[in-house]
């Protein structure tokens, strides 16, 4: 009985689709205490995730997208939107709060009608996404005139964008991105809607025939991640000082690798929060670790390639030797 | 959720589910005709029948997948007309079909209750779960079923097949169904699952749970089922009583054999008994195994000569001809090509070296939809149609399909048509051409008619015996014994991945009276030994 219960919590440790990324962690993080003296500086963490606070947010919403069995190229364009949307208004005087409602508004309205294209007009999650890319980058564009949006900034933006602290070490990005992640995270876990998410990405059929409305579901999960994709542009008008048009461009993959690392799959039905911000970690810790060895930033890309193709292959080895150790607790019984 | 009680006895017990003359038909082609039966409460009910005789049809109108042309079916007196699966499921009736209608990502609570969740209201606002209750409601009849506590938060993905089967039943349970069916629930199983099933069956009888089990494991039924209903061509037969009824009988229901039956054509080019010894031996298997599929699997084929393939659903005939070509690799045993052992690391070493295979799924296997006629029957052989062995020519292409269709008289206004547009029929002739244009000195057919009509299905025949009668030898695996008998030389019955019997010399011995003989001693032997006795 008791070897049974081990057996059973052994599993759940084992099917948790965060073990990999703890392993990637623990790996990057110990080479890099190794080898970089100031690595472990309260000063250093504090740094280096200041600049990832944004991405963390992207991953988080195309988290919820993977597990519903979809995927959302548009988010780093969106990001960017309303970025450029906060940059506009905040010019012409608009209060910030009203900014900010009609940043989230424009996220929401996209993840919409992204959550629609895919659904109701039934095109492919890539397609619909990547034309929905191409058309806020364009309206940015045309927006900004192809220069950068400027000269919006005041003690307020500062703050959202995290360049000032509300207290001490204490930044409105951190404390977005922790709100942002409790929230996301208790509804996969403690709602019906996260069972549901869940479920549409891992068995749409049988999802269907037990009466659940699959449509409502996928949109709402492309909603949550254009929500995520506002919030992130909001804090990067302020982080960035100014909107350039393609401030946007490569986010999305970034968000994909983050979520990827921490577990999420392209296949639908696998994925978690902690394991988004977790990814998104590992990919800063090791931009942070090439920058602290003086590798030229212009080889970032390649390990963050490096980094994505490791975190698959540690996922896909830590399924076999579960299957592995599964297999030879059931036969010892 | 409560549960009526167990009952003693069946005989008597009342109807619950009635079927009153169901009738389906798919463009033209009935696929059930005036079907009745009736399950009475706490009744293990057989459905038998061979391929195509209407049982999934049955299944599909009682789960709510499709709707039946005319005819009713009443649950405890009253009519039901479920529109969809969801519907039926909430009528009382659950089908758990052969494959996973469970979600892998979710756990075994949440799979019981997907789609109507119990949730806890908190701070005025009714989104968070009640597990506990959930678990609460469901954990009394988990544990009835083998289902643990634990074993309730654990994914789907992390069961075997066994314990998923019991898990779709408890889930149908909690919805109350008062009709389970179960669609060949033991595939997949092992031995020893299979038993434990049986033993849930059991229990869910004795709660009055009527049972629709749809089986090819003839040698399954006696001491588990009550009553069994043979399908045949669309209709039902008769509801035995299984307790005064033998294998023998149903068999000989199932495929309609009866004792006036005509015998068979005989042809005047077909291989006497004396010359086999003077064709040289074209392939030979020396006891080739697979692990848990194939044992032992030991026979020799000669060139101009027909080997057909018997046996019930699973009992491993697919699973030989996809060794054979190299599609699945063997445990141990060797297979001789033309006197050369040969290891095919994939079927394309097979086409290579000689082999060709006609798979038994023909969408999805078989035909590439969306290219032409002519480009499926190339496919397999271009350099046949390319010029210096590369370039393909079009030309050529049309040439070579237009002889086919010609010869084959594939029923196409021309050989640029998309094969899906075809008949099925014309389909299968056109996949044949494609493996005789790689000209093999091996065919392997699975199933050969299947899904063709009556006249397309003696064209098939003569294409078969057309290429013996030039040296090619073939393996033809078929569940129908009418089609066996008239192509083969020799018929292996496989059951449970052994050969258990071969009739050799089939076209000797084929007068009017051993027809029948032959038919019932292949059934007897598929179905299993102590069958053998009762007939």
């Amino acid at each position: 009985m008791a070897n049974q219960r081990f057996n059973i919590s052994m599993k759940k440790f084992l099917s948790d689709p965060i073990l990999g990324v703890i392993i990637l962690l623990l790996l990057v993080g110990g080479v890099a205490s190794f080898t970089v003296e100031v690595f472990f500086t309260l000063q250093n963490f504090t740094n280096f995730l200041s600049g990832s606070y944004f991405v963390m947010l992207l991953a988080m919403g195309m988290t919820v997208v993977l597990i519903s069995g979809g995927i959302d190229l548009s988010i780093g364009a969106v990001m960017a939107l309303c970025a450029g949307i906060v940059a506009k208004l905040a010019l012409q005087g608009m209060s910030v709060p009203l900014v900010i409602v009609c940043a989230l508004a424009v996220g929401a309205f996209v993840g919409c009608l992204n959550g629609l294209l895919v659904t109701v007009v039934g095109l492919p999650d890539f397609i619909a996404t990547l034309a929905m890319s191409a058309f806020a980058t364009g309206i940015l564009f045309i927006w900004t005139k192809g220069t950068p949006i400027v000269g919006y900034m005041d003690e307020t933006y500062k703050q959202i964008g995290g360049l000032a602290p509300i207290y001490r070490e204490v930044t409105v990005p951190m404390v977005i991105a922790i709100v942002v992640a409790f929230a996301l995270g208790a509804m996969l876990k403690k709602t019906k809607f996260g069972v549901h998410l869940f479920s549409v990405g891992s068995n749409r059929l049988a999802t269907r025939q037990s009466g659940i409305n699959v449509t409502n579901i996928r949109i709402l999960a492309y909603v949550i991640s254009g929500v995520c994709a506002a919030l992130s542009g909001i804090i990067m008008a302020g982080r960035n000082t100014t909107v350039p048009p393609d401030l946007g461009g490569g986010y999305e993959v970034l968000a994909i690798a983050a979520a990827l690392i921490g577990g999420a799959s392209l296949m639908g039905g696998r994925g978690r929060i902690l394991g988004a911000i977790l990814g998104e970690v590992v990919l800063a810790m090791t931009i942070n670790i090439i920058n602290l060895l003086g590798v030229p930033s212009s080889y970032q890309k390649i390990f963050i390639g490096g980094i994505l193709l490791l975190a698959v292959l540690v996922n896909q080895l830590v399924i076999s030797s579960r299957t592995k150790i599964l297999m030879r607790s059931t036969n010892k019984k | 959720m409560s549960f009526p009680t167990a009952l003693s006895t069946t005989r008597s017990a009342p109807i619950i589910l009635d079927i009153r003359q169901i009738s389906k038909s798919y463009q033209g082609v009935a696929a059930l005709e005036n079907a009745s039966l009736q399950v009475r409460k706490g009744e293990i009910h057989a459905v038998l029948g061979g391929n195509g005789a209407g049982k999934s049809t049955l299944i599909g109108i009682l789960s709510g997948v499709t709707q039946p042309d005319s005819g009713e079916f009443l649950l405890e007196g009253s009519a039901l007309a479920p529109r969809n699966p969801r519907d039926a499921i909430k009528s009382g009736i659950t089908t758990i079909y052969q494959e996973l209608s469970l979600v892998p990502a979710l756990t075994t609570l949440e799979n019981i209750f997907l789609g109507r969740e119990l949730i806890i209201e908190r701070a005025g606002m009714k989104v968070l779960l009640d597990r506990k209750k959930m678990k609460n409601e469901v954990i009394e009849l988990a544990q009835i079923f083998g289902i643990s506590k634990d074993e309730l938060d654990i994914p789907i993905s992390e069961f075997g097949a066994l314990k998923k089967k019991v898990i779709e039943i408890v889930k149908a349970l909690t919805f109350d169904a008062r009709i389970l069916i179960l669609d060949e629930p033991t595939s997949g199983l092992e031995e020893e699952e299979r038993l434990h099933l049986f033993d849930h069956m059991r229990n869910l009888r004795s709660r009055g749970v009527g049972l629709i089990w749809v089986t090819h494991h003839l040698d399954e039924l006696h001491g588990l089922a009550d009553v069994a209903t043979i399908f045949r061509d669309g209709r039902t037969l008769e509801s035995l009583n299984l307790e005064n009824s033998t294998v023998g009988e149903i068999t000989n229901l199932m495929f309609g054999i009866q004792s006036n039956e005509a015998g068979l054509r005989t042809k005047n080019d077909r291989l006497q008994k004396d010359d086999k010894s003077n064709r040289p031996e074209v392939l030979s298997l020396h006891a080739v195994s697979r692990a848990g599929v194939l044992r032992d699997i030991s026979f020799s084929l000669h060139a101009g000569e027909v080997i057909g393939i018997s046996g019930l659903a699973g009992a491993g005939r697919t699973e030989l001809a996809r060794v054979i070509m190299g599609i699945d690799t063997r445990t141990s045993g060797q297979i001789f090509l033309k006197g050369k052992e040969v290891n095919f690391k994939s079927s394309a070493f097979a086409y290579k070296a000689g082999i060709a295979m006609l798979p038994e799924d023909r969408k999805q296997l078989g035909i590439i939809s969306g290219l032409s006629v002519a480009e499926n029957i190339s496919i397999s052989n271009l350099s046949s149609v390319s010029r210096f062995g590369f370039i393909i020519s079009r030309k050529k292409e049309r040439e070579l399909a237009t002889k086919y269709k010609e010869i084959l008289s594939i029923r196409t206004p021309s050989v640029n048509q998309k094969i899906n547009n075809l008949s099925g029929g014309s389909q299968q002739k056109a996949i044949v051409a494609r493996c005789l244009n790689s000209k093999p000195s091996v065919l392997i057919i699975d199933e050969p008619t299947q899904g063709v009509d009556v006249a397309a299905k003696t064209e098939v025949h003569e294409l078969i015996r057309d290429f013996t009668s030039k040296g090619g030898a073939a393996i033809v695996i078929a569940s129908e014994i009418q089609e066996l008998l008239e192509l083969s030389h020799e018929i292996l019955v496989l059951r449970n991945g052994s050969i258990v019997g071969r009739i050799e010399n089939v076209q000797n011995s084929i007068e009017k009276s051993r027809v029948v003989e032959i038919k019932a001693e292949v059934l007897a032997l598929s179905a299993g030994k102590r069958l053998k006795n009762e007939i």
